[in-house]
């Protein structure tokens, strides 16, 4: 229950800007893809229609049969509850501990307390951060936030894992291993898609490839 | 065509398990105000006098009516004389209203007694000594019976003021007729301001509300991201503004409270006066509680409406 398509999609800005231009792709469920594009190419967009945060100005962004932009702003929220989203930035709590960040999304479903720690720690085991769990971030590096930040995104088992550059702050051996959990996830059946500009590792992880070009498919692999 | 399976069903949630975030979202509340003692008790204190004010006004206009309902039935007259008439028309007025049934105590206030009467209620005793002669007039006080019907009182009035001796007749009714009109106007005046300094409550619990929101935009941006729900993401805010409305309706209560303390001393010299004893009412537990109520609904307007204000339009990072 992971597929994705974009149909014939465009987005107009209020300014005139169109960041995407008929764009029409389907991925499958369990697949690992990469957008990959230059700055303004239209990637954030790609991940953010897919993410429910804006709407189409014209076609139709699909997950498991259902269009998005026409989820009512009732629905959203459980749409959104099984997705699991990595920004560049994690985004993360910084008055709150690293157990109190992976933990938010289970709290937004309800999940009990006992349950909370039984997800939590097996998500910050899964990106080596067990022990930091009473940390706070501010204590943490570059590195160990983005990992804090796929905990967060992956403890509700989601569906779909999107990730927009999440290697952008990182050093190449710390890229390739959050690449590796990526690729953990996508083992396991996980529909991953992810933004990056890093041909390198994309190239290096031979999986399949969007390539957009100031908003329109420019090909791709796979 | 079978019905389509939902692809996103909700996530099972245990038993309790929104009482349980509710309890959560309280104690997060709390310490979130305890952290900001002194601008949440500036707060308080805000809300507190608005609240305060038409609650002070409740009680004086319920007080008043009760010292009206308590003189129900204890209607007299004052008939005074000239000066210098001396006592005997008094006496011989007296004796005749006496005998009439509807009257049920009559006395007679010499110009003597009268001065001494003076002479206790305020503090010129030094000023009357250097009077050669005692200015002040005889005068007959009645007590009519219980229920006697207010043209009887005027019929009784008019009777007095035939004597040529009688300066002036008072009826005490016109005295209560007055505190009654106060007593209304106080009870308008109370509604207005409960109205005004309501609205007034409900506009500083807003404005804190949307600043605890604007403090915390990161963090909701992060709760819609991963799902959280309007009803989630607003929660928090909804248990300030009834902290905040709550903690405001204690401190009006506690400022009610000291100014009837603070008034209970002049009023009952006041009333003994007039042979009243003082029997301050109102401020109990129901009253109390009635505060803490309109306090805590005007903080979750307020916040409602704060919430509701900035929170359409956010959305996840």
């Amino acid at each position: 229950m992971g597929s994705v398509a974009f149909r014939n999609v465009t987005k107009r800005f209020a300014n005139g800007h169109e960041a995407l231009k008929n764009v029409t792709v389907e991925v499958d469920e369990g697949t690992m893809a990469f957008i990959r594009g230059h700055s303004g190419a239209g990637k954030t967009t790609f991940l953010r229609l897919l993410l429910g945060i804006e709407s189409p100005t014209r076609g139709q962004v699909v997950v498991n049969g259902v269009d998005i932009g026409k989820l009512s702003r009732r629905r959203l929220p459980r749409y959104r509850q099984h997705l699991g989203a990595v920004f560049q930035d994690a985004h993360l709590l910084m008055h709150r501990t690293v157990f109190e960040n992976v933990a938010l999304p289970l709290r937004v479903t309800g999940v009990g307390k006992r349950d909370i720690g039984r997800r939590v720690r097996p998500a910050l085991e899964r990106v080596g951060l067990l022990e930091q769990e009473a940390y706070l971030p501010v204590f943490l590096s570059a590195g160990e936030r983005q990992r804090v930040g796929i905990a967060r995104a992956v403890v509700n088992r989601p569906k779909v894992l999107l990730a927009d550059e999440p290697t952008g702050n990182l050093d190449p051996h710390l890229s390739r291993d959050v690449m590796r959990l990526f690729l953990d996830f996508h083992r396991v059946g996980t529909t991953v898609i992810v933004a990056s500009h890093d041909h390198g590792l994309i190239e290096s992880l031979g999986m399949r490839v969007i390539e957009l070009d100031h908003g329109t498919l420019a090909g791709g692999r796979g | 065509m079978g019905r389509q399976t939902d692809p996103w069903p909700a996530h099972a949630r245990p038993a309790f398990a929104t009482v349980r975030d509710h309890a959560r979202v309280a104690g997060e509340s709390f310490y979130f105000v305890s952290s900001r003692v002194g601008a949440s008790l500036v707060i308080w204190l805000l809300i507190g006098i608005a609240l305060a004010l038409p609650g002070g006004l409740y009680l004086i206009e319920r007080n008043l009516t009760g010292a009206m309902d308590r003189w129900e039935g204890r209607v007299g007259l004052s008939v005074y004389f000239e000066p210098g008439s001396g006592s005997a028309g008094a006496q011989a007025l007296a004796a005749r209203l006496e005998a009439m049934e509807e009257t049920e105590r009559v006395w007679v206030v010499t110009p003597e007694e009268a001065l001494e009467e003076f002479r206790g209620d305020t503090e010129v005793s030094d000023a009357l000594d250097l009077l050669e002669d005692n200015p002040l007039p005889a005068s007959v006080r009645v007590s009519l019976a219980e229920g006697v019907p207010s043209a009887t009182v005027s019929r009784l009035a008019g009777e007095a003021s035939a004597d040529e001796a009688v300066e002036e007749v008072v009826i005490e009714t016109t005295w209560l007729e007055r505190l009654a009109a106060i007593a209304a106007a106080v009870e308008r005046l109370g509604w207005m301001l409960a109205g005004l300094f309501g609205l007034g409550a409900a506009l500083v619990t807003l404005s804190s509300v949307r600043l605890a929101i604007e403090s915390r935009l990161e963090e909701l941006r992060v709760q819609k991201l991963v799902g959280g729900t309007d009803a989630f993401v607003r929660r928090p805010f909804l248990y300030l503004g009834i902290i905040y409305g709550v903690g405001g309706g204690v401190l009006a209560a506690v400022l009610n409270a000291a100014a009837l303390l603070a008034l209970e001393a002049p009023l009952r010299t006041l009333l003994e006066g007039y042979g009243q004893d003082l029997e301050l009412t109102g401020l109990d537990h129901i009253f109390a509680g009635a505060l803490l109520g309109v306090g805590a609904l005007l903080g979750v307007c307020g916040a409602m409406v704060a919430s509701r204000q900035r929170l359409r339009g956010l959305e996840p990072v």
